[in-house]
């Protein structure tokens, strides 16, 4: 069962060989060093941003741009809103970037200001209409799985997406765009004891969602 | 150490944090457990999508910040400065020369009572100093009186904002004016008591008197507010002399127009009940919000 699979309960396969599965995880964090210099580059890229540059901007997006859509694609839950939301924190940093005080990083100036575009834009557009029961009685997948799953979705990446908002968008500032905790505790101004329990409120909603709807391995 | 293991799966741990998880990982099954749980998630939760392309996407964010109209940057303290410039260039220039002549007129009168044993002289600018400050603050308000009223009922600036903005800058002014003529009363010699006592005279009955007539020009306009005012207010002149006899009508404004706590809340109220009715649509008995025929 992939809903125990997520939780604690373990299947023989993982007790086996977790190295296998911890072999693939990316240490993108791994060198201070090289951190500290892409902060500074970014702070150029963001002062060169304020004077006009547009080639400044088009390089601090080269630089963040696939985690930072990876983030707003989870938060919004649509290809389309996000791209339109990702547009519209850009032209925000064009408009702002000299309001920029080197208070905090680069990146959580950014991901704070893309994370306010998402909420204006998301606040103004309507909910989903409440057209179907949240539980199916039939289980065969309707258009959105079959959707997800043509674009490589498995089932937990849409049980993900039917998390509420403040989970999801935990799961897409650690996960997704691969933040440090003490990063996404700033950008979403709460503590980072807050921000790991929420991580872990989550998992627990995300494994009682596949367990309700019965997914199958 | 289970602690660290959903940021040691989102790989953002630092080498020290990262190794010591390992260790732990080699021992510990229950956190192989809870790793792999995390990792599940991990991998479905990422890989990033690929965005928009950067010279698509940075040529449309040019041009929508080409095309949109510039937002001003407005900070609080310049828009305030801003705010109240634009509202002095509104005061009427004659209003306020006559409220100066009046005063200047007041204080000549007071000079040549000099010789007056009982302080007379002091009593005629607490007389006078509310009813300039009254007609003064009946012209901030309403299409009569307001040349720049549907000019300025279209801007964004909330009408409240406006009214409390000209009622700070006429009653300021009127208050200075006052208050310079107290001083040259009291410099030459024609009130014994001093400068407090005589602002004390005319400070409580001045805002009081200037509170109802905003509030009544606000609800009724302009004419009506001040002939009300008037009305009241020579009914306090009156009780000086015509009805002396009357001693509880007396009392009684007395206690009305005095400068004290009741009379301070008295006009606060007034104020604030004139700022909540000037938000609120047309005024009453107004047959058209222009002041065009």
């Amino acid at each position: 069962m992939m809903a125990a699979d997520i939780g604690v309960g373990v299947g023989d396969a993982v007790r086996r060989d977790w190295r296998s599965r911890v072999g693939p995880v990316h240490h993108v964090r791994g060198r201070p060093g090289a951190e500290a210099a892409s902060d500074d580059a970014d702070a150029a890229l963001l002062a060169l941003v304020a004077q006009g540059d547009s080639g400044a901007l088009t390089r601090l997006y080269e630089a963040h741009a696939s985690r930072l859509f990876g983030y707003l694609l989870r938060l919004a839950g649509d290809r389309m809103t996000a791209e339109e939301i990702l547009q519209d924190t850009m032209l925000a940093v064009w408009r702002s970037a000299g309001s920029y005080t080197g208070g905090s990083r680069v990146t959580t100036w950014l991901y704070g200001v893309a994370r306010r575009q998402a909420y204006n834009r998301l606040r103004t557009t309507p909910p989903p209409v409440a057209a179907e029961p949240v539980d199916l009685p039939d289980h065969a997948p309707g258009p959105d799985e079959l959707a997800l799953a043509a674009a490589g979705g498995t089932p937990v990446a849409v049980a993900i997406g039917q998390l509420p908002a403040h989970h999801r968008e935990v799961i897409g500032l650690v996960f997704v765009a691969g933040l440090p905790l003490a990063d996404v505790a700033e950008i979403l101004d709460i503590p980072v004891g807050t921000v790991k329990s929420r991580l872990h409120h989550a998992r627990a909603a995300l494994v009682q969602l596949l367990a309700s709807q019965g997914v199958p391995e | 150490m289970r602690e660290l293991l959903a940021e040691y799966a989102a790989g953002t741990l630092d080498p020290a944090r990262r190794s010591q998880v390992e260790a732990h990982l080699a021992t510990c099954a229950d956190c192989r457990a809870d790793l792999a749980g995390w990792l599940r998630l991990a991998a479905a939760a990422g890989p990033p999508a690929d965005p928009p392309p950067a010279s698509e996407l940075v040529y449309r964010v040019m041009v929508r910040s080409a095309l949109a109209e510039p937002t001003p940057a407005r900070s609080p303290g310049r828009f305030s400065l801003a705010l109240v410039l634009a509202e002095a260039r509104l005061l009427r220039i004659p209003v306020l020369v006559a409220s100066a002549l009046v005063l200047a007129l007041t204080v000549a009168l007071a000079a040549t009572q000099t010789a007056a044993p009982d302080g007379w002289s002091g009593d005629i600018l607490a007389l006078v100093a509310p009813v300039v400050a009254a007609i003064g603050i009946s012209g901030v308000y309403g299409p009569q009186r307001d040349p720049a009223f549907e000019v300025v009922a279209a801007t964004p600036t909330a009408a409240r904002l406006i009214l409390l903005v000209r009622i700070a800058l006429v009653f300021g002014y009127d208050l200075a004016l006052v208050m310079a003529a107290s001083g040259v009363v009291t410099a030459v010699g024609a009130d014994a008591a001093g400068v407090p006592a005589l602002i004390v005279a005319w400070l409580g009955p001045m805002a009081l008197l200037s509170a109802l007539c905003l509030l009544l020009t606000v609800w009724v306009g302009p004419d009506i507010a001040i002939g009300a005012v008037l009305t009241l207010w020579a009914l306090r002149v009156l009780a000086g002399n015509v009805l002396a006899d009357v001693t509880g009508l007396v009392k009684f404004l007395h206690v009305v127009w005095s400068t004290s706590p009741a009379t301070g809340s008295a006009t606060a109220v007034l104020v604030l009940a004139a700022v909540v009715l000037a938000g609120r649509g047309e005024p009453i008995r107004r047959s058209r919000a222009t002041h065009l025929p």
